[in-house]
């Protein structure tokens, strides 16, 4: 057929070849019958993506890898959505075009922008007013309150802070030698990060909070000079989380639901044992997509979207799902040794070290690995601010995979 | 910027180790505990499957049914033809309520339900499973229910089996609960004090009194001089902690047997302390304490904790059955079983055969040796003296006319003041065709005089009815 | 009817996905090798100056030089070239106490160094330019 055509073992296609697949195969789900509305949006989707990407390799001499391993992801994730739920798979889709349209736009942005290294206090000032936006304005979902309405249109500004407190980051260790000036710099920069970590906490965002502390302790141990600090940092943390789980209930209640939800397993447990009931089921090949039972899965959209996909698509899916993720990580961190510029590269290991903390989290949860944090599995869970926030994140670090110049330090490097 | 390079090379490493660490948990969950997750009966999952299958009948082993599932309308509804009588054993099915005893450890059996293999996978889509299993017991019902109505409203537990063969003849643990209409009392079965849920028979533990000194006579005559007299004057100490015989009675000079007979304390703590700790928790293990006893239903692990016994005085508690040893109730009866059968402990058996709809018999237990306790002639030793103590010791009141019993009683008592009551034994001892134990929590009398009169009347029944 | 396709499916997706992974793991691979080879090493290569989108066969933009490297139309070389104008062996690079000579194996169409024709064994210098058909070489020696 048209085998030798598509040459052999290229990934585009691959991808082409599996978005295909599934879709057909959905769209003779339980005899669904495809509207011409809905047919026309998905074979949109699919062009998109095979557009992008084609299109990406012509206009950015930067890596290539990151957004083809992204629209696996989002393929995947589309496909058990649009499964689950026609409606949401529409409004996934949505979102996703959206985000893609979203990533040139700020892929241009970025590169285009000069001395975003200088910024820092905007990106400070930005960070504090969405925070303040939430408290004010913010309604409690799912036990957090990190959601705004704006009629009729609800988004999550922490998704937005967590990137700035990227830039927030990059802007102050890739010119420490200028904030390095002013005494206890660093350690007025702790506190910042503390203090965004504690309005987190007080939102019960626990997850979100813990996203922004390892992105923030891992920085700061690569380029930190004050070692003393990160011992600082560390000891902060144990005692904190230590206070967290005495003197606050939702946190020990965490805690006991991961221990032994079997027991618990009404109430604190009911969540993660429906989960492993889902994975356990779903056996190394999985049910097959449309066998199996994800609406017994509670919050199966957002947070157990995987547990969904493990079910129906298997265990060997899963793995497949998290080797992705690690490639994708390891791609992330590639770019930023290449890159030169510090700024950037800063830039770059805190992207990446965010989609790999936050889908490592959201993952050991869910498998009962560690404790169950509210975070969504980026690219793949439902979600507009999470799906529009990973597509900025990633437009900046394809900005960081290119040659960005300028800003050599003494050392000549 | 070496250093730069170099940390950021660690964390990757870090992360990288993190996602590896994920991969390699999610392979041993799926592999290892998977299948004893979703057996769980609040995965909804196990429900869909079943409105579509006609579950399997449970017979007993003359074929008499005694619980199973008729078309009502859409679905199935289960029915139990005796309720108390089995709400241990077969236990229960419900949506509301989950699933307990073999509705729960056989479910697959009962729905006919297979591994998740590609092959069984494909064969279920082109031959629908619409039929489960029936499966066959090895118990009685006849003398089930007499078993129960024996016990008379007395908190315990009777196990009655062939020991030959392992087949359990009666399992009866009180207080018991009707499971057919667990919906009306659901409330107030899940809040008695008195647990009628638990299976006493397998997960009772209980302090087995003088019922234990079979084990340590055991362990005695692997060694040392068992001819031996011993002066025995109604009390033994024991690092300043005196131990009483029953009402104080002084046996006066006694050898093993009459030992045993009469049921002395002082005896068998003098002699504890001679043949020692490692001797007598040997012979305990070899009945299967500290053991999983593997079972149709799962069976808590009885325990001779050696570690703990550090002191003279844990052990010599421990020889007479006190202190900290505790045994199930189907141990105790394994113990007879194994003497009765010249030392060979028998896999016990609770459902016999698993049959197809259509009566094809899909699969048969056959009798299973689970170990070698003791040696035939140890056990015939030790069979003679059983049978002295029901002929002229403690457990008269188990004689039946006629036929040969072996025995043994046991008074466990309890700080309250009120004691465990057991009996175990066999008849007829020469070929020996069945074992019982019994067992009477917080009873106010003795082995002898409560638990021994039931074991008779079962023993009796038992031979007179039961053919193999 | 589904219920056979959605378990013939769920195998081949998992294929799909595996054989996507390994593709992209294969092209890192592939990229890696030949950026490390530049970047860490310390020897000399050939840097390919036409753009390599503009010639139609399979050609890489560095080849490094590990001892004596070898191009040719003919597979057993270093640097295949499927183009009809080169030769099957049409010239060698061999190197000699730290300096590199380049030979022409008497090819059809001639290897050019700096514009000019080979006749003999030249030893070359960092920067040189050599052209065979219409790929154009520089030769990079950092010592």
């Amino acid at each position: 057929m048209l085998k030798g055509e598509i040459k052999k073992q290229s990934p585009k296609n691959l991808l082409l070849v599996f978005q295909i697949l599934a879709l057909s195969l959905l769209l003779s789900y339980q005899g669904r019958i495809a509207d011409k509305r809905i047919l026309t949006m998905v074979i949109g989707l699919i062009l998109i993506i095979y557009l992008s990407n084609y299109l990406l390799t012509k206009i950015s001499s930067g890596d290539n890898y990151i957004f083809l391993i992204v629209t696996m992801l989002i393929s995947i994730g589309i496909i058990i959505i649009y499964r689950i739920d026609e409606g949401l798979g529409i409004k996934q889709l949505t979102w996703i075009s959206l985000g893609i349209f979203l990533y040139f736009s700020v892929y241009f942005i970025v590169k285009k922008l000069k001395g975003l290294d200088r910024w820092l206090y905007l990106y400070i000032g930005l960070a504090y007013f969405l925070f303040m936006i939430t408290f004010i304005f913010g309604n409690r979902k799912f036990g957090a309150i990190n959601w705004v309405d704006f009629g009729g249109f609800a988004f999550q500004p922490g998704e937005i802070i967590k990137i700035l407190l990227i830039f927030i980051l990059a802007a102050y260790y890739s010119n420490i030698e200028s904030w390095g000036k002013i005494k206890y710099s660093s350690y007025y920069m702790m506190a910042l990060i503390y203090s965004f970590i504690m309005l987190l906490f007080l939102q019960k965002d626990l997850g979100t909070a813990l996203v922004f502390y390892l992105i923030f302790a891992a920085i700061q141990f690569i380029y930190e000079e004050d070692r003393k600090l990160i011992l600082y940092n560390i000891g902060l943390f144990l005692i904190s989380a230590s206070m967290g789980y005495l003197l606050f209930d939702h946190v020990k209640i965490r805690f006991q639901a991961w221990l032994n939800p079997w027991i618990y397993i009404e109430r604190q447990g009911y969540q993660i044992t429906q989960s492993l009931f889902a994975i356990a089921e779903g056996g190394f090949f999985g049910k097959g997509l449309g066998m199996g039972h994800p609406e017994f899965v509670p919050v199966v959209y957002t947070d157990f979207i995987f547990s969904a996909i493990c079910e129906e698509m298997g265990i060997f899916t899963g793995i497949g799902i998290i080797m992705l993720f690690m490639i994708f990580v390891y791609r992330g961190f590639k770019i930023a040794i290449s890159q030169v510029n510090r700024f950037y590269r800063i830039l770059a290991l805190g992207i990446s070290i965010l989609f790999g903390i936050q889908s490592f989290i959201i993952l050991g949860g869910v498998l009962k690995m560690i404790p169950l944090t509210g975070l969504t599995l980026p690219f793949i869970s439902y979600g507009g601010s999470s799906i529009l926030s990973s597509f900025i994140a990633l437009a900046v670090l394809q900005v960081c995979s290119e040659d960005m110049g300028e800003d050599v330090d003494e050392e000549g490097n | 910027m070496k250093k730069e390079i170099k940390r950021i090379i660690l964390i990757l490493t870090a992360l990288c180790m993190t996602f590896i660490s994920l991969i390699v948990y999610i392979s041993y969950f799926q592999i290892f505990e998977a299948s004893a997750v979703k057996n769980n009966s609040y995965n909804k999952r196990l429900w869909i499957n079943e409105q579509a299958i006609l579950r399997g009948s449970i017979l007993d082993r003359n074929g008499k049914i005694l619980a199973y599932s008729e078309k009502d309308g859409n679905s199935f509804e289960r029915h139990y033809e005796y309720g108390n009588l089995y709400s241990h054993l077969i236990g229960y099915s419900y949506r509301d309520y989950g699933k307990s005893g073999l509705e729960l450890h056989y479910n697959n059996a009962l729905l006919n339900i297979n591994e998740n293999t590609a092959i069984n996978e494909i064969k279920n889509i082109v031959m629908p499973n619409v039929e489960g299993n029936n499966l066959g017991l090895s118990i009685d019902h006849n003398l089930q229910s007499k078993a129960r109505a024996l016990i008379d409203g007395k908190k315990g537990s009777i196990v009655v089996m062939n020991p030959t063969t392992g087949e359990i003849y009666a399992m009866v643990s009180y207080p018991d609960f009707d499971s057919a209409n667990l919906k009306d009392n659901w409330k107030k079965i899940s809040e008695d004090m008195d647990s009628p849920l638990v299976n006493r028979a397998i997960q009772g533990l209980y302090a087995p009194g003088s019922t234990f000194k079979l084990i340590t006579a055991l362990a005695a005559l692997g060694s040392g001089d068992n001819e031996e007299i011993y002066n025995c004057l109604g009390s033994e100490k024991v690092e300043g902690y005196i131990f009483q015989d029953y009402e104080g009675r002084a046996h006066g000079p006694i050898d093993l047997k009459a030992a045993l007979v009469k049921s002395c304390n002082s005896y068998f703590i003098n002699k504890s302390l001679e043949v020692g700790r490692d001797k007598i928790s040997n012979m305990a293990e070899n009945f299967l304490f500290n053991q999983n006893i593997p079972f149709d239903l799962p069976v808590r692990v009885s325990q001779f904790p050696h570690r703990e016994m550090a002191s003279d005085l844990e052990l010599a508690a421990a020889s007479i059955g006190q202190g900290k040893v505790l045994v199930t109730p189907l141990n105790m009866a394994l113990v007879a079983s194994a003497i009765a059968n010249e030392g060979q402990i028998m896999k016990p058996i609770l459902v016999k055969e698993i049959i197809s709809k259509d009566g094809k018999l899909l699969k048969a237990k056959r009798p299973e040796v689970l170990s070698q306790a003791i040696d035939p002639i140890k056990a015939e030793e030790i069979k003679d003296m059983m049978v002295e103590v029901v002929q002229s010791g403690t457990g008269v009141n188990a004689r039946i006319k006629n036929i040969k019993v072996a025995g043994k009683t046991g008074t466990a008592e309890l700080s309250s003041g009120k004691n465990h009551a057991w009996f175990i034994g066999f008849a007829p001892a020469d070929s020996p065709t069945v074992s019982v134990a019994v067992v009477l929590e917080e009873d106010k009398s003795t082995g002898g005089k409560s638990a021994a009169p039931i074991a008779r009347e079962i023993m009796l029944y038992a031979i007179r009815n039961i053919k193999e | 009817m589904y219920s056979i396709l959605a378990l013939i499916f769920k195998y081949i997706f998992i294929i799909v996905i595996y054989l996507f992974i390994f593709s992209i793991i294969r092209l890192i691979y592939l990229d890696i090798r030949s950026m490390d080879v530049i970047s860490f090493e310390d020897s000399a290569y050939l840097k390919l100056i036409n753009r390599k989108d503009s010639l139609p066969y399979k050609i890489e933009e560095h080849y490094l030089i590990d001892g004596e490297i070898k191009l040719g139309r003919h597979s057993g070389n270093d640097i295949v070239i499927k183009d009809q104008y080169i030769s099957k062996n049409h010239f060698q690079i061999v190197e000699d106490e730290g300096d590199y000579y380049l030979e022409d194996l008497d090819s059809v169409n001639g290897t050019f160094l700096n514009g000019d024709k080979l006749f003999d064994i030249v030893r070359l210098e960092d920067g040189d330019i050599i052209r065979v058909g219409k790929i154009e070489f520089l030769f990079v020696n950092r010592e």
